[in-house]
């Protein structure tokens, strides 16, 4: 009586289970004849006979899940007959799927059989231990994986500093030459910071490459337009406490052709209706303060030479007509450079609409004795619900400074939300 | 340290990375109580729930799917193909949604999933389940296609490519699962994605392979250092998107470069890495770029299934071949 134990039908599984005997206990079998349909995790597998014999004996019926190496089945064996090992038992796939008419596959011999006989999943398995070896760059020791880490972190192995075994270098070392900063080697440092004063630059050294520029050039006095600018920011940078606050106008109910410096200037006199201390000077020395009952429009103008402040007159007097001529006059002075000095001076209040060029909202800067300055940034559409959906409408960025020292936040919250009542307006 | 199969290396990193990330899901057909085909997840689903770890229906492009809307959602879903071959109804999420959310959204989204896969050749599987797809991955832009060759680098990878904001492809070379051992730390160390890992140095020839080719490929280095032949082996490890520095780097020095890859020739990933060559490295080649493949056929039944994939022998034939010229 020989035992035959389920044979490993491949992938490791640790069981199978019977789909189907295809011998009958008490019948003669053939080595290599096949005895019964064993179906692993992804193949239905016929195992073939180890022995000739008479079959004695099922360890299970279908549907049975029969362990890897338990008993599968019992045979007498014929004595004398050639055996097989059961230890070479090879099981061949009958396929996931129905299996085609297969000619080849059918009418194989026995020779042919040991040469297709295996399963899905037929996975070598071995117990080899294998290890990453160092390989030498540069004079560097690196496993693979630390080189591919100072590959992908651009780092430059030969100015790693090796920490790890036998002096290798590790992960953490790349890791650290990486966050120290660019290691890649060859090219001579450039010359730190720029000095604070003149220096003399340095040769360039020769080298094929284009060399990084080092900061050089050369000292400017600060003088006219731009050096006022300089006292004056300076001054105010000293004395104001400035405040800002931002918001949005919405100007869709706009016709065509409105003129927004002309829609601005005339807001800022709705916003000093609202709260007349916005329009003031105040005086710091004195600790005195002026509202003024009038209102002229200090205008950020941006030069070639540095920015100056021109004066708009009669802004709470003039129609749109008058302010689009005062806007125009000046217009003219700063492209002639004929500005007279009367109207650079004595403005109650500020404008910068420094949206013509880029820029939604700002912290713009005080002159004294002024307290407000209003900066107007770029037009834009925004998305706006409204009752029964969404519409595209276009909006003004604002952004309004006040001196808190004379000013308090209320009352500039106050002026703007006049300001943006006024913009709304359809004209 | 453990001494683990690249198999183990996977179910390794996964265990690490839903440990340490709450968001890591694994799902796919078996992968729960039976552990996977191939036993990749074996375990997880006792440590980890079947809420984390879950059995799906035998349906892929709803695992794909599920796994993009999770991904998008905050979750980061690791889900497992049984075999490459049953990757291709996935090819529509990956491609159309996960490789593009975060274009898609500019910016607004991104898709951290994994799709793993055993892939390749050489189990004596069924013809459909011995593909070597990567350059069907490789070709989609917005998607990774990373091939382990080794268990540090199957550990190291997988917890870079789950780690990753962006869709990984992950294929898994079946064939050496449990070839060798090696010492793994579980130390959640990841190795770097989109770089090639230079195996062995040499002076004479350039052998770019991946996955389980690395096997006959190192092979084939050590029979031609037998005959004086001094061959550079790199495995490239992310197919897509493809670090061609470290290859012109590597020809700038032998001048020859023979490429190794299963599948077949035609359009495979080999010919990005020629042509590649050809644009950056042409003038450092002394020789031309060989190619040794799969061919151009469906896998074979496995009687002939080692017929068709490279031998060590035919890459050391290549490489003598790029030797005849000076």
């Amino acid at each position: 009586m020989k035992t035959f134990n389920l044979p490993d039908l491949g992938e490791g599984l640790p069981d199978a289970e019977i789909v189907e005997w295809l011998v009958a206990e008490g019948d003669e079998v053939e080595v290599d004849d096949p005895i019964v349909s064993m179906e692993t995790a992804k193949a239905v597998v016929e195992v073939p006979s180890p022995y000739k014999g008479k079959v004695a004996k099922f360890h299970g019926k279908e549907g049975d899940v029969i362990k890897t190496g338990a008993p599968l089945i019992d045979f007498e064996v014929d004595g004398d007959a050639p055996q097989k090992d059961p230890e070479d038992v090879e099981v061949e796939t009958a396929a996931e799927e129905p299996a085609p008419d297969d000619d080849a596959g059918q009418t194989e011999d026995a020779e042919e059989r040991a040469d297709t006989g295996t399963v899905v999943g037929n996975v070598t398995t071995s117990d080899e231990v294998v290890q990453q070896t160092h390989s030498d760059v540069g004079g560097v020791k690196v496993t693979p994986a630390v080189r591919a880490l100072a590959r992908k972190l651009k780092v430059d192995l030969s100015t790693v500093e090796p920490t790890g075994k036998d002096g290798t270098v590790t992960s953490a070392d790349v890791r650290k030459a990486a966050e120290s900063g660019p290691t890649k080697k060859a090219e001579p440092a450039p010359s730190p910071a720029p000095a604070p004063a003149p220096s003399p630059a340095p040769a360039p050294a020769p080298s094929s490459k284009p060399e990084k520029e080092s900061a050089k050039g050369e000292w400017e006095p600060i003088r006219g337009t731009r050096r006022t600018m300089a006292r004056t920011m300076s001054e105010s940078h000293k004395r104001v406490v400035p405040t800002t606050i931002m918001d949005d106008a919405d100007i869709h109910a706009w016709g065509p052709g409105e003129d927004i410096t002309v829609r601005l200037l005339r807001s800022l006199w709705a916003g000093a209706q609202a709260e007349p201390g916005l329009n003031a000077w105040y005086d710091d020395e004195q600790n005195t303060r002026m509202v003024h009952k009038t209102m002229h429009v200090g205008m950020a103008v941006d030069t070639a030479d540095g920015l100056f402040v021109a004066r708009l007159r009669d802004v709470h007097s003039s129609d749109r007509q008058q302010l689009r001529e005062e806007i125009n006059r000046l217009r003219d002075n700063v492209k002639s450079r004929s500005i007279p000095p009367e109207d650079l001076k004595d403005y109650t209040i500020m404008l910068s609409n420094f949206g013509v060029f880029a820029g939604r909202y700002a912290t713009p800067i005080i002159n004294p004795p002024c307290v407000a300055i209003v900066a107007a940034g770029v037009l834009r559409h925004e998305v706006v619900p409204v009752l029964g959906g969404l519409e595209a409408h276009r909006m003004l960025p604002l952004s309004l400074t006040f001196d808190h020292r004379v000013c308090t936040g209320g009352e500039a919250a106050r002026f703007l939300k006049a300001m943006i009542a006024d913009l709304q307006k359809s004209q | 340290m453990a001494q683990i199969t690249l198999v183990e290396a996977v179910t390794m990193a996964l265990a690490h990375e839903m440990k340490e990330d709450p968001t890591v899901v694994v799902f796919g057909e078996d992968v729960g109580v039976n552990g996977g085909v191939f036993r990749a997840t074996a375990g997880l689903q006792k440590e980890f729930g079947d809420e984390r770890v879950i059995d799906t229906p035998l349906a892929e492009v709803m695992i794909a799917g599920m796994c993009v809307g999770m991904a998008s959602q905050g979750l980061k879903p690791v889900v497992e193909a049984q075999f490459e071959g049953f990757m291709y109804p996935m090819v529509d999420h990956v491609v159309n949604h996960a490789a593009r959310l975060r274009h898609r959204t500019r910016g607004r989204m991104s898709c951290p999933a994994v799709f793993r896969a055993p892939w390749g050749g050489g189990i004596h599987a069924p013809e459909h389940h011995s593909d070597s797809n990567e350059a069907t991955w490789a070709h989609f832009p917005g998607v990774r296609t990373v091939i382990p060759s080794s268990p540090s680098r199957a550990y190291g990878l997988l917890l870079a490519a789950i780690r990753d904001p962006d869709p990984v492809v992950f294929l898994e070379p079946k064939r050496i699962y449990r070839w060798q051992r090696e010492e793994v730390e579980d130390d959640g160390e990841e190795l770097p994605l989109d770089v090639c890992f230079v195996l062995r140095d040499g002076t004479d020839v350039t052998l770019v392979t991946w996955g389980a080719m690395v096997k006959e490929t190192m092979e084939a280095a050590v029979a031609l250092e037998k005959e004086g032949v001094s061959a550079e082996v790199i495995d490239v490890a992310t197919v897509a998107p493809l670090d061609m520095e470290t290859i012109v780097e590597s020809v700038e020095k032998t001048g020859r470069c023979v490429i190794v890859h299963e599948a077949p020739k035609h359009c495979g990933v080999g010919a990005e890495i020629a042509a590649g060559l050809a644009d950056q490295g042409v003038w450092h080649l002394k020789a031309p770029v060989k190619r040794v493949t799969g061919y151009d056929t469906v896998m074979p039944l496995y009687r002939n299934e080692m017929n068709y994939m490279p031998s060590a022998e035919r890459i050391v034939h290549a490489a003598k071949e790029t030797l005849e010229y000076a």
